[in-house]
C-alpha cells in the first residue's frame, strides 16, 4: 500500500500503479502472471473523473485483461477483495490483482461536497445536509440505547491513533489522551473532530491467488475461508440505528462459509471498520464479537489492546492511518494477511494468529462488507 | 499547492422529480398541510415518506393513509459547524422524526430549549407553502 496523506503528487493511476507493484513484488509475481484485475474505488465525485474505474484501468494493470471495477462506497474496502476471491475461487482466474484506490483531495475544496450529493435530492438535500449529522444521529442513538458515555467510545480513538505509530503509512498517528478527545472541535454533537478519521490520498492492493498457485510462491499459506455481505435499505430512517443488522447478516454468511460457531473465542484479531471512533464499537457488535453494548466495556478493560485477548485495529486503523475509503483495503484485508502471515512487524500482535476478520461499512449506513481468512 | 495542476469542474445540472409516491405527499403537504403514508397490509408497515412499493414485498402499494404531523425524536445531533469546517454563529439541532403510527420518519430540524430522544413533537408548517420538505419549518414540542 501506499503512504495515506491529504493530498499525493501521484495521480490516481499513479498511485494504483505503486500499489499494484509492490504487492505483485511481494507475492514474486509480474504482471503477466495476472490473470483477472479487480479495481476498488469509491464515487467518481472524488477524482472528479466520471467513469474513474477506466480511468485508472493501466495503473491498475488491467489493461488488455479481464478487469472489473466494484464500488459499494466505504464497504468497497473489504468487497473488492471479495470480488477477487469469486473470480479465483470460481476458477476463472489462477491469479488475481486486487487493487483499491481513492484519491479525495481532488474534490476542491473538501469532499464533503461530492457527499453532499448522496442525499435523496428531494426529501433531504434542500436541508443542506452534512455526511457527519447522520453518523452523529447513529452515534448518538447507540449512546442512547446503552447509556455510553463519550470518554469509553473515544478511546477508540486514542487506541487506534496510538497503534498507527508503528504504521509507515500513517497519515494521523498520535499519543493522545481521553481528554484531548474530548476538548477537540465540536462539530455535530456527540461527534468531535478527533472522533473522525481525515480524508486521504492512497492505494493499496493484494493478490488472489488458487491454493494450486500459491503453494507454489510460499509454504506459509493464508487462506480466505469466509466471505459475506450485505445491504439494507437506503431509507435508513426505517430502522434502528442502535444495531447494525446488515452488518450481522454479512458476518453470518461469512462465519457458515467458514465454519465458525463461537466468533469471540475463534476470531484472534479483527479490523473492523472505523471511520469514526463508536463505528470500531458498533461493529464488533454487528460481527457478533460481543454483546450489543459490551464492546466499550471491553474496550476500557483493555481487551481490544494490540496485545489484549481480541486486537482489534492493531493496524491503527482509518482513525490513525486515514481513509482513503476503498483503499482502506490496505488497513483492513492486507493487514488481517499480514498478520496471520507473521508480517506485520511493529504491529504484529503477539497471541499467534491462526483466524482473523475484516469488515467495511459503507453507503448510506447500510452496507456491511466480511471476510475472514486463517492461516494454512 | 506547489504540484503542476488544474482547476476544473464536472459541470452539469439536475432536475429531479419527487415520484410517483413523492408527487401525492408534497401535494397534501402544500395543498391541505397533511403528512400522509402508504401502508402495505400484508407486512402492516405505513411507509412515511410514501413509497409506491412494499421494499419487503414488493407489492405495489395503493392504500393512502393520513398519519400525525406528531412523532417521537429518535436521533438527534447538535451542528456546530459548516460542510466547509467553519463555525456556526449559532448551534442547531437536527433530528429524526418517527411519525406517531408509522414505521417511517422525517429527518428535520428541531427547535426545542433542550432535544431528548424520545421527546414528542409536531411539524411546524409554513404558510407559504410551494411542495417541498422545506414547508416543514421545524418540529417543535
Ligand atoms: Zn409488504
Amino acid at each position: 500500500m501506499t503512504i495515506f496523506r491529504r493530498r499525493l503528487q501521484e495521480t490516481g493511476k499513479e498511485m494504483s500503479y505503486e500499489a499494484s507493484k509492490m504487492a505483485l513484488e511481494e507475492a514474486g509475481l509480474e504482471l503477466k502472471d495476472v490473470d483477472s484485475v479487480v479495481l476498488g474505488s469509491a464515487p467518481d465525485a472524488f477524482d472528479g473523473i466520471h467513469l474513474k474505474g477506466e480511468n485508472l484501468l493501466d495503473g491498475a494493470g488491467g489493461a488488455g485483461k479481464p478487469y472489473l471495477r466494484v464500488f459499494v462506497g466505504g464497504g468497497t474496502a473489504v468487497f473488492s477483495p471479495i470480488a477477487g476471491w469469486w473470480h479465483v475461487a470460481s476458477g476463472l482466474a489462477d491469479v488475481c490483482l486486487v487493487v483499491a484506490e481513492e484519491k479525495m483531495s481532488s474534490c476542491f475544496p473538501h469532499p464533503q461536497s461530492a457527499f453532499g450529493h448522496i442525499w435523496d435530492p428531494i426529501l433531504d438535500r434542500p436541508l443542506k445536509p452534512n455526511l457527519v449529522w447522520i453518523f452523529a444521529m447513529e452515534m448518538n442513538r447507540y449512546m442512547t440505547v446503552h447509556g455510553i458515555k463519550k470518554e469509553d467510545i473515544a478511546r477508540v480513538a486514542v487506541k487506534n491513533k496510538r497503534n498507527a505509530l508503528d504504521h509507515p503509512c500513517a497519515q494521523l498517528a498520535a499519543d493522545l489522551t481521553i481528554e484531548d478527545v474530548l476538548n477537540s472541535e465540536v462539530l455535530a454533537w456527540p461527534v468531535q473532530m478527533l472522533d473522525i478519521s481525515p480524508p486521504s490520498d492512497g492505494a493499496s492492493a493484494m493478490i488472489l491467488a488458487s491454493e494450486e498457485v500459491a503453494k507454489k510462491l510460499t509454504d506459509d499459506l493464508v487462506y480466505l475461508s469466509g466471505a459475506g455481505w450485505c445491504i439494507d435499505s437506503t431509507m435508513w430512517t426505517d430502522r434502528d440505528l442502535y444495531f447494525p443488522e446488515y452488518v450481522a447478516r454479512a458476518a453470518k454468511m461469512a462465519y457458515k462459509m467458514a465454519k465458525i460457531e463461537n466468533p469471540p473465542k475463534e476470531i484472534d484479531v479483527a479490523e473492523p471498520y472505523d471511520p469514526f471512533d463508536y463505528k470500531e464499537l458498533h461493529h464488533m457488535e454487528g460481527l457478533l464479537l460481543c454483546d450489543k453494548g459490551e464492546a466499550p466495556i471491553l474496550t476500557r478493560e483493555g481487551v481490544t489492546e494490540r496485545d489484549g485477548d481480541l486486537p482489534v485495529c492493531p493496524s491503527g486503523g482509518l482513525l490513525g492511518v486515514g481513509n482513503p475509503i476503498a483503499a482502506t483495503m490496505g488497513i483492513k484485508a492486507c493487514e488481517i494477511y499480514w498478520q496471520l502471515a507473521g508480517k506485520a512487524g511493529k504491529r504484529q500482535v503477539p497471541n499467534d494468529p491462526q483466524v482473523g476478520i475484516c469488515q467495511a461499512w459503507g453507503d448510506l449506513m447500510q452496507y456491511g462488507s466480511v471476510l475472514i481468512m486463517r492461516r494454512g | 499547492m506547489s504540484f503542476t495542476h488544474w482547476h476544473g469542474d464536472m459541470e452539469a445540472q439536475y432536475i429531479y422529480t419527487a415520484g410517483i409516491a413523492g408527487e401525492r405527499f408534497f401535494r397534501e403537504l402544500k395543498d391541505n398541510g397533511k403528512l400522509v403514508g402508504t401502508r402495505c397490509p400484508k407486512c402492516d408497515i405505513t411507509y412515511v415518506p410514501p413509497r409506491m412499493y412494499c421494499e419487503k414485498c414488493f407489492a405495489e402499494l395503493d392504500e393512502w393513509k393520513d398519519v400525525p404531523l406528531e412523532g417521537e425524536v429518535v436521533a438527534h445531533t447538535e451542528v456546530h459547524v459548516d460542510i466547509e469546517d467553519n463555525k456556526l454563529a449559532e448551534p442547531f439541532v437536527i433530528g429524526f422524526v418517527r411519525i406517531d403510527g408509522t414505521q417511517g420518519g422525517l429527518v428535520h430540524y428541531i427547535k426545542a430549549p433542550e432535544v431528548r430522544n424520545g421527546m414528542k413533537v409536531k411539524a411546524v408548517l409554513k404558510d407559504d407553502r410551494v411542495g417541498s420538505i422545506l414547508d416543514i419549518e421545524h418540529f417543535a414540542p
